[in-house]
């Protein structure tokens, strides 16, 4: 019997599966693969260029993936990576070609063998090619619309967060908090402003409400960002760099928020530079070098026993 | 002095005041109906101009509308009145439509890729984030765009449309070449009654020079009152 109560902590709900971005000739993810999984705070930490913003960028697909598949909850967001799929990569001609091969020349294997070779082959040096045959396609087809859900419903569960806060400029901040909520028709427009005021008085900012984003502070606007994501109900929030573009002494209002946020069982996935505060809130710190994930520990671990030598040269630098 | 009591005698005694207002009224509607038309035809080019969608109907709507905006900025006003008015109305059942509406039309279809050019820098002018944050919180690239990147490229690009303007009046002034009695063509006649055209044209010019001053403050009012609603 599985017990219940263990799934459901478990409850993935951001899934990264081998995911690589390219940019023109830059390779800036190399293969990362992380789960986030409900009530789960991950921070995400890395020399800058290591490629932790984008893989943040790439949870809600504003960078698409050039290889490699996001999910979310049990839906899939990005189009099917095959070579992720064994059951997919068994329907290609050149699966089928390989199999006839290998058996000639390894006439002793058993089937089992045979199709775990032939898959590691295929994987290693990428054998699939654009044109696959008709059962290959189907069997991506089917996969596709069986589990596939258009990102834009998937974004209102997801909140963002962004270094530069990119409040809406035309609009107030009663607008900035009630336009989404509105247009996608979750909210009457009533109910959409009762909950951004609830939302305002929370940060103690109900009297800028009807002010526009270009009067306020960097520390407002961040605040006014984190709850215009909110006011969207979301189950995750993704934090890229909250707190870079901060003047210092507007670094602690907007942690704290996100401290309080944490403190109320979101699941939240930060990149930051903010060393106290992975140390604080993180359950689970991941550090990134070179496009990859290089380690993946508990906040206590992580800090008292690095293992991997440019984390070790990366935490002298930084505490 | 004989000119001037040549021109009161054309312009007042033979009525040719009320051939001047007619041409007025028709200079302006048509300048601003053209500037309406070409701010909702560009926009809405400049939007499709600017997808990345892989839709092939707006693949198709690209290349079409390159090739428009091409044809309308790469030849001369006076060659697409003639070109449409005697060629291509007439051809596709059109060559009743009064030549007053066809020149409307026309001047719409010209500022139409105008603004298109106009409006596509303004909307990438807009800081991607703004576009970011949109579609991070869900909306659609199509709700995005109306509702937070045009409001802002509009702002932005308010002085340019306020030019646009300007040389829309200005270019009224060949609706002639089609028949159409604008101002230009009203002043024509009143010199043509006697042939005395040197009062006639010093008032001609005046009367477009006073036009564009008037037009060119109400651009720099709107545009004051826009940057004032900024700092509210």
């Amino acid at each position: 019997m599985i017990d219940n109560n263990q799934t459901f902590n478990n409850e993935i709900l951001v899934k990264v599966n081998n995911v690589y971005k390219d940019f023109g000739k830059v390779k800036v993810l190399k293969g990362v693969s992380c789960n986030i999984k409900k009530g789960e705070k991950v921070v995400i930490i890395g020399p800058s260029g290591s490629g932790k913003s984008t893989m943040l960028r790439c949870m809600n697909l504003l960078e698409t993936p050039t290889y490699g598949e996001i999910w979310f909850e049990d839906k899939l967001l990005t189009p099917v990576d095959p070579y992720l799929h064994f059951d997919i990569i068994r329907q290609s001609n050149t699966y089928k070609q390989l199999i006839v091969n290998e058996k000639d020349k390894n006439p002793d294997l058993t089937d089992e063998q045979l199709d775990e070779q032939v898959i590691a082959l295929i994987k290693k040096d990428d054998l699939l090619k654009k044109r696959e045959g008709k059962e290959f396609k189907l069997a991506e087809k089917k996969f596709y619309n069986e589990n596939y859900l258009d990102v834009n419903l998937t974004r209102r569960k997801m909140g963002m967060v962004f270094q530069h806060f990119n409040l809406f400029n035309n609009l107030n901040v009663l607008d900035n908090l009630t336009l989404a909520p509105v247009q996608l028709k979750l909210k009457t427009k009533e109910q959409a402003e009762e909950k951004a005021m609830e939302l305002l008085c929370r940060i103690g900012l109900e009297d800028k409400a009807k002010v526009y984003p270009s009067t306020l502070s960097g520390g407002q606007k961040q605040r006014i960002a984190i709850i215009r994501a909110l006011a969207m109900e979301p189950d995750v929030m993704l934090f890229d760099e909250p707190t870079s573009a901060l003047d210092p002494e507007m670094v602690g209002e907007v942690l704290a928020l996100m401290k309080e946020l944490a403190d109320d069982g979101m699941t939240m996935v930060v990149v930051t530079h903010e060393m106290g505060f992975a140390k604080e809130v993180a359950s689970r710190i991941i550090f990134m070098d070179e496009g990859k994930i290089k380690e993946e520990n508990s906040p206590q671990e992580f800090f008292a026993n690095p293992k991997d030598e440019r984390l070790k040269e990366f935490l002298s630098k930084v505490l | 002095m004989v000119i001037w009591q040549m021109f009161v005698d054309s312009f007042i005694t033979q009525g040719g005041y009320k051939e001047a207002l007619k041409g007025l009224a028709v200079t302006l509607v048509t300048a601003i109906s053209a500037l309406i038309i070409g701010i909702i035809l560009g926009t809405t080019i400049a939007f499709i101009l600017l997808s990345k969608s892989n839709n092939p109907l707006v693949k198709t709507l690209k290349i079409f509308f390159k090739g428009y905006v091409a044809f309308f900025r790469g030849t001369p006003i006076a060659v697409q009145l003639l070109f449409i008015y005697f060629v291509i109305f007439p051809a596709i059942g059109l060559g009743l439509l009064k030549a007053e509406i066809v020149g409307i039309i026309i001047f719409g279809l010209n500022s139409g890729a105008y603004v298109s050019e106009i409006m596509r820098g303004g909307i990438l002018s807009v800081d991607k984030g703004q576009t970011e944050a949109g579609r991070a919180l869900g909306l659609s690239s199509v709700q995005t765009m109306l509702k937070i990147i045009i409001p802002q490229a509009v702002k932005n690009v308010i002085p340019t449309i306020g030019n646009e303007f300007v040389s829309l009046l200005k270019e009224t002034s060949v609706l002639s070449f089609i028949g159409v009695m604008d101002l230009t063509k009203a002043f024509r006649e009143i010199g043509g009654g006697n042939y005395e055209y040197t009062i006639p044209y010093l008032i001609l010019a005046l009367a477009y020079l006073i036009l564009v001053y008037i037009v060119t403050n109400i651009v720099k009012n709107i545009e004051r009152r826009m940057r004032a609603s900024d700092r509210q």
